[in-house]
C-alpha cells in the first residue's frame, strides 16, 4: 500500500477529496510526501522544531499563576487554498469588517440600528462590552476596529463560516509570519513549484494603516503598548514592534499631561505619541475610567483619545461587536448598513436569554456547543458530544443560573487537514485565523491566515492555550505553477543544520 | 564573444570625453518644491528610557559572561603550569568576579573541610552556574537574554536569536562542564557565542542611540573587569620573586583579558608587572585596556544629549588612570589605586543611570509642555 495512507472519514478535508485523491492544487505536494517518505518528513519536522526554538518563537501558558514559555508548535504540512477561493473569503471579510465598524460607530452615536429594530436595545446597553465613555467619540474615518482576527471554519460540505470576529486585541499574526519563514526552509522546493501568495506585506500595510490614523501632521510617533513580559502574547508584541520599527511601551512608559496629549518617557525627556497599537484589554487601559487599580494602563489615556490627541488601535469599545450574541445579528447588520447580502456564512446561534432557545438548548445540550458570550481563547467552551454527564449537568446549571451569559451553536464538523502525528500523516481538525486591516485609506487581508490544528485525534479544540498546534497556510495561484520538483532532494545533515541555524555553539 | 560585447561597448562610450554622460545630460529629475517625505528619515526617532537601560545592561551582562569565561579558562590553564607548593588555588577567581562573600555563604561548611580538588569543583560550579551567584556565567547570559528580549524592538533580530541560542546551548550542555576537558569546550563556546553576538551587533546594528548605550555598557563592564583582574592577580596572588614563574603569572593576567598578543605587539619588554600594568591601564588602542574603554565611552556619550555629567565623570576616571604611577604601583598601593578607578567607573555608571534611565529626573518634563 502506498504511503501515506490517509482517510479523513466523513469530514471535509482541506487537501484530499472524497475520492481519496488529493485535490488538484495539492497533487504535487502529496506526491512529494510519498516520494520523501516518513523518515525524511520526520527529519524536516525536527529541523523546523529546532528552528522555532532557536529563533525564540514562544507562547506562554499559565500553570496556576506562573507563566511558562513554550516553543510554538508548528506542523510542517501546510494547509492549502486556491487563490480563487481565497479572494471570495477576502471580500467577505472586508465586507464584514466594514459593516461591523458602521455598527460600532452607530452604537456610540444615534443607534439607528436599534431604532430600526435590527438589534435589540438590551443587546447594546446591556452588554459588558458597551463603554459609555465612548459615546459620541469620532475616531478618524469612523473606524473603531482597525484590526480584526476572524476565526473561520469549514463545514462538512465545504462551506466557510465565520465563527468569531475578534475585534479587541486579536493575536496570532506574528506566528503566521514566523510559520511562513520556517515553512520556506522546510519545503523550499515546493515554494519553487507553487505560486504561493506572500504574507510579509502585512507589516507594511499595518504600518501604513497605523500612520493613517495619526492625529498629527508630519511623521507620526507610533508605539505598541504591551501589558509586559508576563503576558501570554508578549512574544508577538515584541515581534510587531521590531517589525514595525517602533517602540514597545508598557503603561509606565507613558504619561498623559494636562494638555491631554500622551508622552513617552524617552532618554531625551518626554516625547509626544500619536498612535498607540494597544495590546491591553479595554478595562485595563486607563485606571481613571476603567479598572481603577490597573497597573498596566495609563491614567488619562481615554481622555487623550476622546479629545482626539492620540489614536488607539483598536479603539476602546470596539468589543461591543464581537460579543457572541451580537454575532448572531451580523448578517442583518451587513444587510442594514451595506445593503448587501453577506458573502460569508454565519453559524446559527441560539441566545440562552431567549426562553424558547434556552429550552431547546437545555434539552439538546449533548448535540450543541455551548459558549460563554464574552470570552475568547476557547475558555469555557463545552462541546456537547464530547462532554461527560457531569459536565453537561454543570453546564445546564450555569445556563439556568445566568442565561444571558451563554449562547449555543450546532456542532460544525470542522474540516480536517493532513497533519504529521507520530511519523504518520493523519487527519486533524483545523480552523483558520486571517487578519483584516481597515483604515481610512482602505482594507487589507492577509493572504491566508494562521491555520490552527487540534493535535489530538477527533478533538475540535485548536487554541494554542489548550494544546493546539499550527500550520502555514498556502494560498496558491493554480494558474501559475512551475514544474514540480523532479525527485526529492535527499535531506542531508547540512540541510538540517542550515535550517535550524543553531550557530557555532554546536560542533 | 557576444557576452562581453555590450560591456566593452559601454566602456568605450563612457571613455569618450566628447559625449556627455547620462548624468550631465539628463540628471535625475528633482522637481523643485516636490518634497517626498517618504525619502527622509523619521523625525524624531525615539528611544524609551526603559529600552536604553535594557540595552545598556545587555551590553554589561554579555561582557561579564565573556570576561568571566576567559578568566576561568586562563586560570584553569595556568593552574597546571604553576610549581607544586605555589598553587594559588581557586579562591582568587571568586575575588575577581566579586562573589567571595556569596560563595562563603553557600559553601561555608564545605570549603574548610574539603581538600583542594573539591574546592575547584565548588568554585567552578559557582562561577559557571551557581544559583546563588547573580554574576555566574550562565546567570549573566540569562540576564543578557532577558534584557535583549525586552529590547528586541531596538536590537537586530539576529542578535537576539544568537543570544537565545547561546543561552539554550549553554544550559543544555551544562553537564559537560563538570570535567576540566568539558569545561574548556563549554567556556570556549560561551566566548564564541558572545563574540558572535558582538559581531552581529557590529555588522548589522545602526549606530543609533541604542547602540551607544550598549557600547557604553560593554566598555564600563570591560574596564571594571580589567581592574578586578589586575587587583586580584597583582596584589594578592603572588609576591614578585624574580623567577620565570613571574612571567608565567603576568602572561596569565594578559591572557585572561585576551591581551597577550596585543601586548607583545605594542610593548618592547616581556610581560612584567610594570609593563603589564602600563598596558592594561593606559593603552589607548587595545579595547580592553581601561583607557581605551574610557575613550570609547566618552565618544559614545558625546553623541547623546545631556551627557555633560557623565562626560565629567568619564574625564575624572581618565585622569586617574593617566596618573597611575607605574611601575611604582607594583611595589605597593596598587589595590588602593584600583579601588579609586573602580569608584570612578561606578560614578560614570551612576551618571548614565540618573541622566537617562530614572524617570524622576527633571529632564522628564520638557520645556514645551512645562507651562
Amino acid at each position: 500500500m502506498a504511503w501515506p495512507s490517509y482517510d479523513p472519514g466523513q469530514f471535509y478535508d482541506e487537501m484530499v477529496a472524497v475520492s481519496g485523491r488529493p485535490r488538484s492544487e495539492a497533487e504535487a505536494l502529496w506526491r512529494h510526501f510519498s516520494e520523501l517518505g516518513p523518515e525524511a518528513l520526520a527529519e524536516r519536522q525536527d529541523a523546523a522544531d529546532r528552528e522555532m526554538r532557536a529563533i525564540g518563537v514562544t507562547f506562554t501558558v499559565y500553570e496556576g499563576s506562573t507563566g511558562v514559555d513554550r516553543p510554538w508548535p508548528f506542523d510542517i504540512i501546510p494547509r492549502m487554498m486556491t487563490s480563487d477561493e481565497w479572494h471570495t473569503v477576502e471580500s467577505g471579510l472586508v465586507q464584514r469588517l466594514n459593516a461591523l465598524n458602521l455598527f460600532i460607530d452607530d452604537v456610540y452615536h444615534d443607534q439607528r440600528s436599534v431604532s430600526a429594530g435590527i438589534v435589540p436595545s438590551e443587546l447594546v446597553s446591556g452588554s459588558p462590552n458597551f463603554r459609555r465613555e465612548c459615546v459620541g467619540v469620532d475616531p478618524p474615518g469612523g473606524i473603531w476596529a482597525h484590526i480584526c482576527g476572524s476565526d473561520l471554519i469549514r463545514d462538512a460540505d465545504g462551506t466557510v463560516y465565520v465563527l468569531e470576529d475578534n475585534l479587541r486585541v486579536p493575536s496570532g499574526v506574528s506566528y503566521l509570519l514566523e510559520n511562513r519563514m520556517v515553512a520556506k526552509h522546510v519545503f523550499p522546493e515546493m515554494f519553487r513549484h507553487y505560486s504561493i501568495e506572500p504574507v510579509d506585506p502585512y507589516i507594511g500595510r499595518l504600518a501604513n494603516m497605523l500612520a493613517s490614523v495619526s492625529p498629527s501632521t508630519g511623521d507620526p510617533t507610533i508605539v505598541v503598548l504591551t501589558p509586559g513580559i508576563y503576558n501570554s502574547a508578549y512574544f508577538e508584541h515584541a515581534f510587531l514592534a521590531q517589525q514595525l520599527g517602533v517602540e514597545l511601551v508598557e503603561g509606565s512608559d507613558l504619561v498623559v499631561l494636562d494638555d491631554d496629549c500622551v508622552y513617552a518617557r524617552t532618554i531625551d525627556g518626554l516625547q509626544r505619541v500619536d498612535v498607540i497599537y494597544r495590546r491591553i484589554d479595554d478595562l485595563y487601559l486607563d485606571p481613571e475610567v476603567f479598572v481603577p487599580d490597573s497597573m498596566l494602563g495609563v491614567p488619562g489615556l481615554v481622555r487623550a483619545w476622546r479629545s482626539g490627541r492620540v489614536a488607539l488601535v483598536n479603539a476602546p469599545g470596539a468589543g461591543i461587536a464581537d460579543d457572541k450574541k451580537v454575532y448572531s445579528y451580523v448578517p442583518d447588520i451587513i444587510r442594514y448598513f451595506l445593503d448587501e447580502e453577506p458573502i460569508l456564512a454565519t453559524v446559527p446561534t441560539l441566545r440562552c436569554s431567549d426562553d424558547d432557545s434556552r429550552h431547546y438548548v437545555l434539552s439538546n445540550l449533548e448535540r450543541l456547543v455551548v459558549k460563554p458570550a464574552n470570552e475568547s481563547g476557547g475558555y469555557g467552551v463545552l462541546v456537547g458530544t464530547q462532554a461527560s454527564a457531569d459536565e453537561l449537568e454543570q453546564a445546564a446549571k450555569q445556563i439556568e443560573g445566568e442565561p444571558k451569559k451563554w449562547v449555543a451553536q450546532p456542532i460544525i464538523p470542522l474540516s480536517t487537514a493532513p497533519t504529521l502525528c507520530d511519523g504518520e500523516i493523519a487527519p486533524r481538525h483545523v480552523d483558520l485565523r486571517p487578519f483584516t486591516l481597515l483604515g481610512p485609506d482602505g482594507a487589507y487581508v492577509t493572504r491566508g491566515g494562521l491555520t490552527r490544528v487540534a493535535r489530538v485525534a477527533g478533538s475540535l479544540v485548536v487554541n494554542s492555550s489548550q494544546g493546539g498546534g499550527s500550520k502555514d497556510t498556502w494560498v496558491v495561484d493554480t494558474r501559475r505553477a512551475n514544474p514540480p520538483p523532479a525527485s526529492p532532494e535527499p535531506p542531508t545533515e547540512a540541510n538540517a543544520v542550515n535550517a535550524a541555524d543553531t550557530g557555532p555553539l554546536d560542533p | 564573444m557576444t557576452e562581453s560585447a555590450p560591456t566593452n561597448h559601454r566602456t568605450d562610450r563612457a571613455d569618450r570625453a566628447d559625449l556627455p554622460t547620462r548624468t550631465e545630460r539628463n540628471p535625475v529629475p528633482t522637481p523643485a518644491g516636490d518634497h517626498d517625505p517618504s525619502l527622509e528619515p523619521k523625525e524624531p526617532t525615539m528611544l524609551l528610557a526603559r529600552m536604553a537601560e535594557a540595552v545598556y545592561w545587555a551590553g554589561r551582562y554579555l561582557e561579564r559572561a565573556e570576561g568571566t569565561a576567559r578568566i576561568v579558562q586562563v586560570h584553569t590553564d595556568t593552574h597546571v603550569d604553576m610549581p607544586v607548593g605555589e598553587d594559588v588555588g581557586w579562591e582568587p577567581l571568586l575575588a575577581i568576579v566579586g562573589v567571595d562573600s556569596e560563595f562563603a555563604e553557600r559553601y561555608s561548611a564545605a570549603v574548610e573541610v574539603d581538600d583542594e580538588g573539591a574546592a575547584e569543583h565548588d568554585v567552578i560550579e559557582f562561577l559557571l552556574h551557581g544559583e546563588e551567584n547573580p554574576s555566574s556565567i550562565l546567570g549573566s547570559i540569562a540576564s543578557a537574554r532577558k534584557n535583549l528580549r525586552t529590547a528586541r524592538p531596538v536590537v537586530p533580530r539576529e542578535a537576539w536569536e544568537a543570544c537565545n541560542n547561546l543561552w539554550l546551548a549553554s544550559s543544555d550542555n551544562l553537564a559537560e562542564a563538570a570535567t576540566r576537558e568539558g569545561r574548556v569546550l563549554w567556556l570556549r563556546r560561551v566566548i564564541a557565542g558572545c563574540q558572535r553576538i558582538n559581531g552581529i551587533l557590529l555588522g548589522t546594528m545602526s549606530r543609533d542611540e541604542a547602540m551607544s548605550f550598549l557600547t557604553i555598557g560593554q566598555n564600563l563592564e570591560r574596564a571594571d573587569l580589567t581592574t578586578r583582574v589586575l587587583d586580584v592577580r597583582a596584589e594578592n596572588l603572588r609576591p614578585n620573586q624574580g623567577d620565570s614563574y613571574d612571567e608565567v603569572h603576568w602572561m596569565a593576567v594578559l591572557r585572561s583579558l585576551a591581551a597577550y598578543q596585543p601586548f607583545r605587539r605594542a610593548m618592547p619588554a616581556r610581560p612584567q608587572g610594570g609593563s603589564t600594568l602600563r598596558f592594561l591601564l593606559q593603552d589607548d588602542r587595545f579595547p580592553r585596556a581601561v583607557n581605551a574603554c574610557l575613550t570609547e565611552s566618552r565618544s559614545q556619550l558625546k553623541g547623546l544629549a545631556r551627557s555633560e555629567d557623565a562626560l565629567d565623570a568619564c574625564a575624572i576616571a581618565s585622569l586617574i588612570v593617566a596618573s597611575a604611577a607605574v611601575p611604582h604601583l607594583t611595589l605597593g598601593g596598587l589595590s588602593e589605586f584600583l579601588d579609586e578607578v573602580q569608584v570612578a567607573l561606578d560614578d560614570i555608571h551612576r551618571m548614565v543611570d540618573e541622566t537617562y534611565f530614572r524617570p524622576t529626573f527633571v529632564g522628564w518634563q520638557p520645556e514645551s509642555v512645562a507651562s
